[in-house]
């Protein structure tokens, strides 16, 4: 038997693309389930007994540490924040892009391709340009360290995405669905309702979670725009990290609650990702 | 009540053109602040000073260095993510079991806010139990100082990047030569076309515009990375990876210089502006090219 | 005083006039049936009748009330689309019930129930309302259609040329079968198709359209014995009418015809003058046989092919001016090609049209 020198090359190579990519996830992972004292060991602990202990330190936002007075953990409120400004944002994408999508997708209108790119374009704007002047417009009506004002700016990117990715899927449906039922005798609105809303429900969906999966990942909008009271995960952590005395597993632990949600919904759109990273310009 | 059937699509889209509104609102008074004396900590002393901001950065050596790490920053993570990106697509290109589940756990890293994958490898490459650094033990390197000098610390931040990213070019890619048709190939090797040439000569040009596309998004974020700077070395050791939006950002809370902060960030959004630019015109050439087959 | 008057309708689309000045009156009840090529427009009208579409100009006048400005669902006017339009989420029977659901109607749902049945086992798909459009054959999908179209009585009926999208066997059933329907519901009719025989066997008139307008309206038999252009005659017929420009003189109750060289005789009362002009001689009042009659001509064959259950023959004259004649198989049956050919022409049955506006000239 002959060993193929490309094989073996190949298969070095997916080894080393696993161990690059998906090691450092998996070693997170496994580190929140250790105690400090397991992950300070000059060699890493493969085995050990895994302890809950920094979850439920984390979802009790209490740790005590032996000869150490009790530690407080304000990490739990990071996450109800970030499922609000997600949650949030991702509706009022939906109740402002749905709409739009619509709109461009079946009207030509004067303007109307100018308004899309014009909406397309702040996907690709310096986020820091816009937010500077917005922080201090806030401050001045009082929308600072507000959900509503995070909100608002999170839909440049949250209403681009899904303006773009939901207008290719309305393009799909046939006008002659849409008139018929307007002939049944049905308004534009129950149409639009009843007919188009529905048959371009696997778009919307995919093109929400897409939102959503962005507006949780969003750091720089809340790191400005927010006090930690209203602060995410994504800019949570990052304190978590840099504050002193706070054990590495449990930092550990809250950065894979944090990913972890978004890691679970990128596997339900995985058909749907390559259209939704390029905007639609790519059809997968 | 009725509204006038021209009318009406512009009621569907006023709502999204209202956020539009509240956004360019804010760009336009950052361009206008870019013209003024403005520092939060001297209120007194703003007033209207032209070009005298942009005078400033440019003849400021710390600017220079800022575009100098930014181009750097930029260049390296897009060729190394190209690279790795097409192998991998390549690599994956055949479907199969190990290559469709491959091809979902790869995209978890890009799913993975780019704040919190710098906090995986700070966590990672930590000099006191940093994993990485007892593997890389193995090999001999002891001591790698990472993100804590001058000399390692853009290598560790574009790292970060192609971890992050690799993942979006390869996905596109893979979709992009999962949907090549076959014709070209099978006539090619009817034909006895070495591998190679198949490769540069049918599969290359073919994947061009899916390349294109990956880079052109790439690109415009890559220059402007903030989140993987920021949480990983905040522009630090010294200036050593001082990239525009991270400068701007200390720029406006260091130093409180709204004015100069501005100016940097309208440079920035004219850079971006160009690059688009030039990339839309080659999409269009090429979307001619190929008669909006492969884009639509 | 007609139902539905259509008045100087316009309708372009950038520098593309395809609808203009189009004018028609359609009774209440009528089979109302618009026939033309494809790229005629026939769509287009269908979409301005039911509001999908905007007039550029003229009036559309609905039980003497102008009906130009109304939404498609303030009509009372309902649509069968070529390619059917079902709603792919919604089964068969929702399908059908969709417009009795319609607002300000408010009826019951066991009346619902009993009219979707109703039109369903008319339209004989009670076994198929579970199911989904996409569940469905063609025919299924057109019945399903049709049930849609028809169930709310609306007081006009527009079916986009139902049967172009099912098979042979399902087009000639539903042919004999939606007079019978339509009948049933009582209701007017306008029925677009680009298949003349279509037209001809459903028709209670025709309105042929091309050239942006109505060309003819009149009934199926006056249409085909009369049509008022080359155009017109030459949709009617498959294969289309033989013509050829020759000169013609009248002589009592005959007319003498000379196409370049070419003489014969006509049968044919009539009133044109001489002249020269096209004459239109349809393939199936050719008589073609082995053997010479009294006026007949000597041909040469060239070629023969079946169509549509007629047999067509091309034959040359002496002249080398190229006829077809077609007829049925059994008499196709009883010619022998190779034998000597001779042809003779149906008395009354030539078209006579002017050589520049190809109008008819009777």
């Amino acid at each position: 038997m002959t060993i193929n020198i490309w094989s073996i090359l190949k298969f070095f190579a997916y080894v080393a693309i696993i161990m690059f990519f998906l090691f450092p996830i998996a070693w997170v992972f496994n580190m929140s389930f250790m105690t400090n004292d397991e992950i300070l060991r000059k060699v890493p602990a493969l085995f050990y007994e895994p302890t809950l202990k920094n979850y439920v330190a984390l979802w009790e936002g209490e740790l005590a540490i032996e000869g150490f007075a009790t530690m407080y953990i304000f990490f739990k409120q990071n996450l109800i924040n970030s499922a609000i400004l997600s949650v949030g944002s991702v509706s009022v994408t939906l109740l402002l892009g749905v709409p739009a999508a619509y709109a461009f997708a079946r009207y030509k209108f004067k303007g109307g391709e100018d308004i899309a790119f014009t909406l397309l374009s702040f996907r690709f704007a310096p986020a820091l340009l816009i937010i500077l002047p917005l922080n201090l417009y806030f401050s001045k009506i009082g929308l600072y360290d507000s959900y509503f004002a995070l909100i608002w700016v999170y839909q440049l990117i949250t209403l681009p995405l899904l303006l773009w990715i939901v207008r290719g899927y309305f393009e799909d449906i046939s006008p002659d669905i849409e008139y018929a039922y307007r002939l049944d005798g049905h308004s534009w609105f129950q149409s639009f309702w009843r007919i188009s809303i529905p048959l371009a429900k696997p778009g919307i969906a995919a093109a929400s979670l897409l939102c959503f999966i962005y507006a949780w990942n969003n750091f720089v909008f809340a790191l400005i725009l927010g006090s930690s009271q209203i602060q995410p995960v994504t800019v949570g952590a990052l304190a978590f990290i840099t504050a002193s005395a706070i054990p590495y597993g449990l930092i550990a632990c809250g950065i894979v609650v944090s990913v972890l949600p978004t890691l679970i919904l990128a596997l339900f759109i995985q058909k749907y990702l390559v259209q939704g990273l390029s905007l639609g310009a790519i059809k997968g | 009540m009725k509204i006038n059937r021209k009318l009406f699509p512009y009621v569907l889209t006023l709502p999204a053109l209202l956020v539009c509104v509240g956004i360019l609102i804010p760009f336009f008074t950052a361009v206008y602040y870019s013209l003024q004396r403005y520092n939060l900590k001297m209120p007194h002393m703003k007033g209207f000073i032209w070009f005298d901001n942009y005078v400033n950065i440019f003849t400021d050596p710390s600017f220079w260095n800022t575009i100098k790490v930014s181009l750097t920053y930029t260049f390296f993570t897009i060729i190394i993510e190209l690279l790795l990106g097409l192998g991998i697509a390549l690599l994956l290109a055949k479907r199969n079991w190990l290559n469709n589940t491959l091809g979902v756990l790869l995209v978890l890293p890009l799913m993975i806010a780019p704040a919190l994958a710098s906090l995986i490898w700070r966590l990672l490459i930590n000099p006191n139990f940093g994993v990485v650094n007892y593997l890389l033990s193995f090999i001999g390197l002891d001591g790698f100082t990472w993100a804590s000098h001058p000399n390692t610390v853009l290598f560790t931040l574009i790292m970060v990047d192609v971890w992050v990213f690799t993942p979006f070019i390869m996905i596109l890619l893979l979709a992009g030569l999962r949907s090549l048709p076959r014709q070209p190939f099978e006539a090619a090797e009817l034909d006895g076309v070495p591998e190679y040439y198949k490769f540069f000569r049918i599969t290359l040009p073919m994947l061009f515009p899916f390349i294109l596309t990956a880079s052109l998004f790439r690109l415009l974020e890559s220059i402007q990375q903030f989140d993987i700077i920021y949480a990983l070395s905040q522009g630090g050791p010294g200036e050593s990876s001082m990239v525009f939006q991270v400068s701007a950002y200390l720029q406006t809370f260091q130093y409180t210089n709204i004015g100069k902060a501005a100016a940097m960030m309208v440079v920035l959004w004219a850079i971006c502006y160009f690059l688009c630019h030039v990339f839309v015109q080659q999409w269009h050439k090429l979307k001619i090219k190929t008669k909006g087959e492969l884009l639509q | 005083m007609s139902y539905l008057t259509l008045e100087n309708l316009s309708k372009s689309f950038k520098d593309d006039k395809v609808i203009s000045n189009l004018n028609a009156k359609i009774d209440k009840g009528e089979f109302f049936v618009v026939f033309g090529p494809s790229g005629s427009g026939k769509t287009v009208l269908l979409r301005l009748l039911s509001g999908i579409m905007l007039l550029d100009n003229g009036e559309i006048e609905m039980n003497s009330q102008v009906i130009n400005e109304f939404q498609p669902e303030e009509r009372d006017i309902s649509m069968a689309f070529q390619n059917f339009a079902l709603y792919p989420h919604m089964k068969a029977y929702d399908n059908i019930a969709s417009p009795l659901r319609a607002n300000n109607k408010n009826i019951p749902d066991d009346e619902i129930d009993q009219k979707v049945k109703e039109v369903a086992s008319l339209l004989k798909i009670e076994h198929v309302l579970t199911q989904f459009p996409k569940e469905l054959s063609n025919g299924q999908k057109q019945r399903t259609s049709l049930a849609r179209s028809l169930i709310s009585k609306p007081s006009v009926v527009l079916l986009d040329d139902p049967l172009r999208n099912v098979d042979a066997k399902i087009r000639f059933e539903m042919r004999l079968e939606l007079p019978r329907v339509l009948k049933e519901f009582n209701t007017t009719v306008i029925y677009v198709t680009q298949d003349f025989r279509e037209a001809m066997a459903l028709g209670d008139k025709i309105a042929v359209l091309y050239d942006g307008k109505f060309n003819d309206i009149d009934t199926p038999k006056n249409i085909y014995l009369n049509p008022s252009s080359l155009t017109t005659a030459k949709l009617f017929g498959d294969p289309t009418i033989n013509n050829f420009t020759a000169s013609v003189k009248k002589e009592g109750n005959l007319l003498f015809v000379d196409a370049d060289g070419e003489k014969f005789k006509l049968k044919r009362k009539t009133n044109i003058q001489d002249c020269r002009c096209i004459v239109g001689i349809r393939p199936e009042d050719i008589i073609l046989s082995n053997e010479p009659s009294d006026e007949s001509i000597e041909v040469e064959f060239r070629t023969k092919t079946p169509l549509n259950l007629r047999i067509v023959f091309l034959v040359k004259l002496k002249s080398g001016l190229e006829l077809l004649c077609s007829m049925t198989e059994e008499e196709s049956r009883l010619i022998n090609e190779n034998n000597k050919l001779y042809i003779s022409f149906l008395d009354e049955r030539s078209y006579f049209f002017d050589v520049e506006t190809k109008r008819n000239l009777e």
